[in-house]
């Protein structure tokens, strides 16, 4: 298992590098530096945007389609509603 | 006062959660390298639009942008609210990306806000306005807002390119969010819905109903979904249909997606070529609507994807309590959000897994922010 915390904030070497550094110039090629990585997961799956600091500004995130209308697919789900089979 | 420090930034990514969290951080920002190297360098009509948005519901907030456009200073105001005021959005992006921040905005003002928005109702690339009335502002309940002073109106519709739609958002005041505990996201029970058409046949509304319901007849009986047939002025200026659905659970949770076609018009501007879409046929969009609110369901969690950065700034805004929160798979915009969230409120989350029910949970101590223009009672 990937740690999360590290996915999200990067690993503990590199947290503090996007964090904020007032009008310390010097650090601005640092931030550079270190963006690629972290920016690169981020821009899985919506690459609209060819620069890693301008990615799209977009809550919405769409998945790969799975086919619902198979039976195997739907039985997959049919414990998360009400009408799931609750006697296992 | 002496000299301001602004906080640099760059690109154009996160321009919203910036512009917001910085103005309920008092930090002022300085974004630089704003599409630099694209075909198109600056920001677009939408950020600008936005930056508008910010500078009619806030006091004194300065900004100032360069020539091109590609880079940007903001000094944050005091966050007035008001009544009866009015913004067009643009025709860029929806009024579903103005919606987000402008929400938590309006909770942290003087006063209450009641803002008329003018601009794109429906697309598939925001959240529907139909998606905020069910689904946002219910999410809103759980952090202690309250539900007097807090509604959306469709007053008319409007699709791409041309819009035309007009809504009337109200928000409350708080003082301060309540800190949650909110992981339980229970079975679904029911599944709502509705489609709408602009300048179009209300059979397409019709037809992606049927198939619709026709990938949730296995599941589930109790499924209703609405028509929203407009015509004349409350159908924009554009032709165009869709659909917006939502499943409610046993405890209380909203999970929600939706979906919009719109007919590109004859003289269309060159503007994004890559969003030229090609129309769905009125079968494919129920079942593809249908479709994505399972695969939401599948993910778990006690909110849907799009919902993730809004819920974790609620988390982030409260009290300095512990929150605690399941979601499932973390979306791309989840993540900026908490990194946003670290950088400019010095708040971090303790994310894990849970690996029975493959969601993740994730807590965090909020930052107490407070609505300072409140009298505490």
């Amino acid at each position: 298992h990937r740690n999360l915390m590290q996915v999200v904030y990067g690993a503990p070497a590199t947290l503090s590098t996007s964090i904020n550094r007032g009008q310390e110039h010097d650090d601005s090629e640092e931030e550079e530096f270190f963006k690629p990585k972290q920016e690169g997961k981020k821009n899985v799956g919506e690459g609209t945007e060819a620069e890693d600091v301008n990615v799209e500004d977009c809550s919405k995130f769409v998945r790969s389609p799975k086919s619902w209308k198979e039976r195997d697919v739907v039985e997959s789900i049919r414990d998360r509603f009400v009408t799931g089979d609750w006697s296992k | 006062m002496g000299k301001t420090t602004y906080k640099r930034l760059k690109g154009s990514q996160s321009f919203r959660q910036r512009l917001l969290l910085a103005t309920l951080s008092s930090t002022a920002v300085s974004i630089d390298d704003i599409r630099t190297d694209s075909t198109r360098p600056g920001l677009r009509p939408h950020e600008v639009s936005l930056v508008r948005l910010f500078e009619k519901i806030c006091d004194d907030c300065v900004v100032v942008f360069n020539d091109t456009g590609t880079r940007v200073t903001y000094k944050p105001g005091i966050i007035m609210g008001g009544r009866n005021l009015v913004h067009d959005c643009g025709l860029s992006r929806s009024i579903g990306y103005f919606l987000e921040p402008l929400i938590v905005l309006a909770l942290f003002a003087k006063k209450p806000l009641s803002i008329r928005l003018r601009g794109i109702t429906n697309d598939s690339k925001d959240p529907s306005v139909d998606t905020f009335r069910s689904t946002t502002l219910p999410m809103l309940k759980h952090f202690g807002v309250p539900t007097e002073g807090l509604e959306l109106k469709i007053e008319s519709r409007g699709v791409a390119p041309g819009g035309g739609g007009e809504i009337i958002l109200s928000i409350p005041t708080v003082q301060g969010l309540k800190a949650v505990t909110w992981i339980d996201e229970g079975m679904i029970k029911r599944i709502r819905g509705v489609t709408f058409s602009t300048r179009v046949s209300v059979q397409l509304e019709n037809t992606a109903i049927h198939s619709a319901r026709g990938i949730f007849n296995r599941l589930l009986p109790d499924v209703h979904i609405f028509t929203d047939h407009r015509t004349g002025p409350q159908a924009g200026k554009s032709p165009g249909y869709g659909m917006s659905l939502v499943a409610e659970t046993t405890s209380g949770c909203f999970i929600s997606t939706d979906t919009a076609v719109s007919y590109r018009g004859g003289n269309e501007e060159v503007e994004m070529e890559e969003e030229k879409t090609e129309i769905v046929p009125a079968e494919d969009l129920g079942e593809q609507t249908a479709s994505a609110l399972l695969g939401e369901i599948e993910q778990g969690g006690v909110v849907d994807s799009v919902h993730q950065g809004l819920l974790f700034l609620l988390c982030a805004a409260c009290p300095p309590d512990v929150s605690k929160v399941r979601v499932g798979k973390l979306s791309p915009y989840g993540i900026g959000t908490l990194r946003n969230i670290r950088d400019f409120l010095g708040v971090t989350f303790v994310i894990k897994p849970d690996p029975s029910t493959e969601t993740v949970i994730l807590k965090c101590v909020g930052c107490g922010l407070k609505n300072f223009s409140k009298k505490v009672s």
